[in-house]
């Protein structure tokens, strides 16, 4: 008998154990949906791996960041993407050097107002080597940033170096910022997350913690009010904030939904109102026939490489590049609405038509000039190893281009690896096995010359083996030039040499990005910008 | 039984020190970079400040000797990919989680299968012994996301307005049911094979028949003699069980968008978060142990012949 009750009570124990974990459980329940009191249920894809501003360096970090604090800079519409004042209420830029008009009017959540010497501040943190930043990158158009980058703690003293970085508070409202050289693009560069301050007084009281709800002071149109780690954000209106009258919502839940069924799932089930982690390409078709399905154009590209120490005929390239149906594989396969890549650089980047005005890649496939070139290469590549990363939407359009380069008579070998051995393996330079591989880019800034530099010969991204002299001059000079048209002229001289009917092709680009969504239709000015930028101070629920 | 108990605790260490050897080896023979994270590559200079950040940069017996210095104040360390969290944290926000919803299903698998179990054993042969073994099958071979999935469609899209069931998440008794049974089906089946088994052989026994011939009522002889001596085989079973439950339910936990461990552990080894995966490793190594040894300890009681050759 008493041999029973122990075991009775042991089972009873796990129970309660089992129980009280409950009250320590995070819940993933949804708020329920209340049009008046304006309350936005909305899925993110990921827990944010940070809502440090150094830190962050992923999309959904960017989100949240973006709506709790003041940007110095937002973006209007695309394609111009034009610098608007935001935190900065107006900047002038003399060559290299830029001043920075801050609004006087924004204020922290607990506050105080943000100043130059907090910008001043929050950017030496993240360039220093210190924090280990990976976005410490996004700076080094600053003068000295990469000095003090890349300088080693335990071995050298870098507070001279850091002094030396080109950023300094001229009072309270006042940035001036030494670049390296003239760079057009750097206002809108500010846009980007890495440029946001962090309140100094709270990282210090804090330390790594300080991001959590409660402790993260933050300056923008929302607050976070709630972060349950891997489970949902909530974000409430920030009062203080400078333009608080023209936001409506009032609080926006945020559930973290990795996957793109289980988001399907609520969104049917009226548990969100928008899904924003994705649909699985098979119930696109579905979700498509409804008003809730939404596309916008997004800055990137989505191509495959060439080793050109591999396939090395420029002919056999152009060949391979014009043999595929870019448009079937936006139809049939990615079925996004993604564009058909005409060249690298998106068409929707500012000069983008002027850009892109030479380049060559055709829409649907050109079989018969693909065959005559490939008559022309004296020696071609038959066996072609094409590498991919492991995905099935990658699989299924290598699988479709596979069959295209049959046609040409080159026997394709997919080969799929994990991505972080994926990534690995293509170097630069890339393993001596790959002649073709893919890749995407996503824009980081609205300027061409963020996605034609990676073409550079000492680029860390360039995986072609491609070096071009005059190319890498072109986007040099462009780097230099301040006018808008004419820098769009000289990135059409670079992409040429990419793309163009006369260019090396190392690259073939297939398709340019969309962001997609579902959206419920009481959920009114919801919209992705092409950088990824989701404003929520313009959404409203009806 | 306390000396057994003690032994059985200082074997843990160096079982445990060998997990994280093993796993620190193979973590870092599987290339990739913890910091490269999209196609963006990382700036020489940014690399080193970001291994220097994680010691890195040391030999890997220093890295070693850190991890091991840190396991042993119970600190696993800094994420490398949740950079404003520890490993600790983690732990302490998902594990709660995914041990209720391992515990839930476990409670699942024991309520059904185990009456499932005897019902067919007692009724060998049955229409009732066929209808449940069939039931049984084609539960142990349905996979957990084809389960989920068709738990979802049915209980919570189709009759959600009857059933109330969320589709997702992890907040109140409702958002627990489903997965719960999505993640305790499999076992569920498992333990009514076992038990039925079990059953059938101990129904052969002499001692039942001279429980019988004594004139013990029927319904005693089941549930005391038969019972007891059938579960010995649930029991042995039910440890590894659990923690297939707790560590296992990743699927289970990103159908239903579960914030549990399971989901953390793969995704913490697909983006090369070597603290995370070493972390959780160790947990559930602790955890698979603790539970073997318990079983042990529950072994003794309900067979006593095993509890004094043990002690």
């Amino acid at each position: 008998m008493r041999k029973r009750s122990i075991m009775w009570a042991g089972l009873v124990g796990i129970l309660a154990v089992v129980v009280a974990g409950s009250s320590a459980a995070m819940t993933g329940k949804l708020g329920k949906g209340d049009a008046k009191a304006q309350v936005l249920r909305m899925s993110v894809g990921a827990e944010p791996p940070s809502l440090d501003p150094g830190l962050a360096s992923d999309t959904t970090s960017s989100f949240i960041l973006r709506n709790v604090m003041d940007p110095l800079i937002v973006l209007g519409p695309g394609p111009a993407l034009k610098a608007l004042p935001g935190a900065a209420s107006s900047w002038t830029v003399k060559g290299a050097n830029v001043t920075l008009n801050l609004s006087k009017n924004v204020r922290w959540t607990n506050g105080k107002p943000t100043t130059a010497q907090d910008y001043v501040w929050s950017w030496l943190r993240t360039i220093s080597p210190e924090l280990g930043a990976d976005y410490a990158y996004q700076f080094f158009g600053i003068k000295g940033a990469e000095a003090y980058n890349g300088c080693d703690p335990g071995k050298a003293d870098c507070n001279a170096l850091r002094a030396k970085v080109g950023v300094k508070a001229a009072g309270n409202y006042t940035l001036k910022v030494t670049l390296t050289s003239p760079q057009p693009w750097f206002i809108q560069q500010l846009s980007h997350t890495s440029f946001l301050p962090v309140h100094r007084a709270t990282v210090e009281k804090f330390g790594k913690k300080y991001t959590e709800a409660g402790n993260l002071v933050t300056n923008g149109p929302f607050k976070l009010s709630s972060w349950k780690h891997n489970a949902s954000l909530t974000l409430v209106k920030s009062t203080k904030w400078r333009n608080a009258s023209s936001v409506k919502l009032s609080k926006v839940f945020l559930p973290i939904i990795t996957e793109a069924t289980t988001a399907q799932n609520a969104f049917d089930a009226g548990n969100i109102d928008i899904n924003d982690t994705g649909v699985n390409p098979v119930d696109i078709p579905k979700y498509k026939k409804t008003p809730f399905w939404k596309v916008w154009p997004a800055l990137g590209t989505y191509y495959y490489g060439f080793n050109v120490k591999s396939i090395t005929d420029v002919n056999q390239r152009r060949a391979m590049a014009i043999s595929i149906d870019r448009k079937a594989i936006i139809r049939y396969i990615t079925q996004a609405g993604q564009q058909p890549a005409k060249g690298f650089t998106p068409i929707g980047i500012a000069g983008g038509i002027t850009i892109d005005k030479n380049s060559t890649m055709p829409t649907t496939a050109k079989l018969t000039e693909a065959k005559a070139l490939m008559a022309k290469v004296k020696n071609p590549k038959k066996d072609i190893n094409l590498f991919i990363n492991n995905s099935p939407g990658h699989i299924k359009i290598a699988t479709a281009i596979q069959a295209y380069w049959k046609q040409l008579g080159l026997n394709t070998e997919i080969k799929v690896m994990e991505w972080k051995q994926y990534l690995e393996f293509l170097g630069p330079p890339p393993n001596a096995s790959v002649d073709v591989f893919r890749l995407g880019w996503i824009y980081d800034f609205p300027d061409a010359y963020n996605g034609l530099v990676l073409w550079k010969c000492d680029a860390g991204n360039n995986h072609t083996n491609f070096c071009n002299k005059k190319f890498d001059s072109l986007v040099d000079q462009a780097a230099k030039t301040p006018d808008a048209d004419a820098r769009a002229v000289l990135y059409q001289q670079a992409e040429d040499i990419l793309t163009g009917p006369k260019g090396d092709l190392p690259i073939m680009p297939i398709y340019w990005y969309t962001f997609t969504a579902l959206v419920k239709q009481n959920v009114k000015g919801y919209y992705e910008g092409p950088t990824s930028d989701i404003d929520l101070t313009k959404v409203s629920i009806t | 039984m306390l000396k057994f108990i003690v032994r059985r605790v200082a074997w843990t260490i160096p079982v445990i020190l060998l997990v994280i050897l093993m796993t620190f080896v193979m973590m870092r023979q599987i290339k990739g970079n913890p910091f490269q994270v999209t196609e963006r590559p990382v700036p020489e200079s940014i690399q080193r400040n970001l291994e220097r950040a994680y010691h890195l940069d040391q030999p890997w017996y220093v890295q070693y000797a850190y991890y091991i210095k840190g396991v042993a104040l119970f600190d696993l360390g800094p994420s490398l990919v949740q950079r404003n969290q520890d490993v600790n944290d983690i732990i302490r926000q998902s594990f709660p989680v995914s041990l209720q919803l391992g515990g839930f299903a476990m409670i699942f698998a024991l309520l059904f299968g185990i009456p499932l179990g005897i019902l067919a054993a007692l009724k060998q042969n049955s229409i009732l012994d066929y209808a449940s073994m069939a039931v049984v099958n084609a539960g142990y071979a349905l996979p957990n996301f084809l389960v989920s999935t068709l738990l979802i469609y049915f209980f919570a899209l189709k009759l959600r307005d009857h059933t109330g069931f969320p589709t997702n998440g992890w907040g109140g008794w409702q958002s627990w049911i489903l997965p719960s049974i999505a993640l305790g089906h499999a076992p569920m089946t498992y333990f009514a094979r076992i038990v039925r088994g079990s059953m059938l052989e101990t129904l052969q026994q002499d001692y039942i028949r001279t429980a019988r011939a004594k004139g013990l009522r029927w319904r005693r002889v089941v549930g005391l003699h038969v019972l007891r001596n059938s579960l010995i085989p649930t029991v042995t079973a039910a440890a590894p069980t659990l923690g297939y439950l707790i560590a296992g339910s990743f699927i289970v936990e990103t159908v239903f968008g579960i914030p549990g461990i399971g989901r953390y552990f793969v995704t913490s080894i697909s983006g090369r978060d070597y603290s995370v995966t070493m972390g959780i490793t160790v947990l559930l190594a602790v955890i698979i142990i603790v539970a073997n040894m318990v079983v042990d300890i529950l072994y003794g009681y309900l067979d006593p012949r095993t509890r004094d050759e043990r002690v």
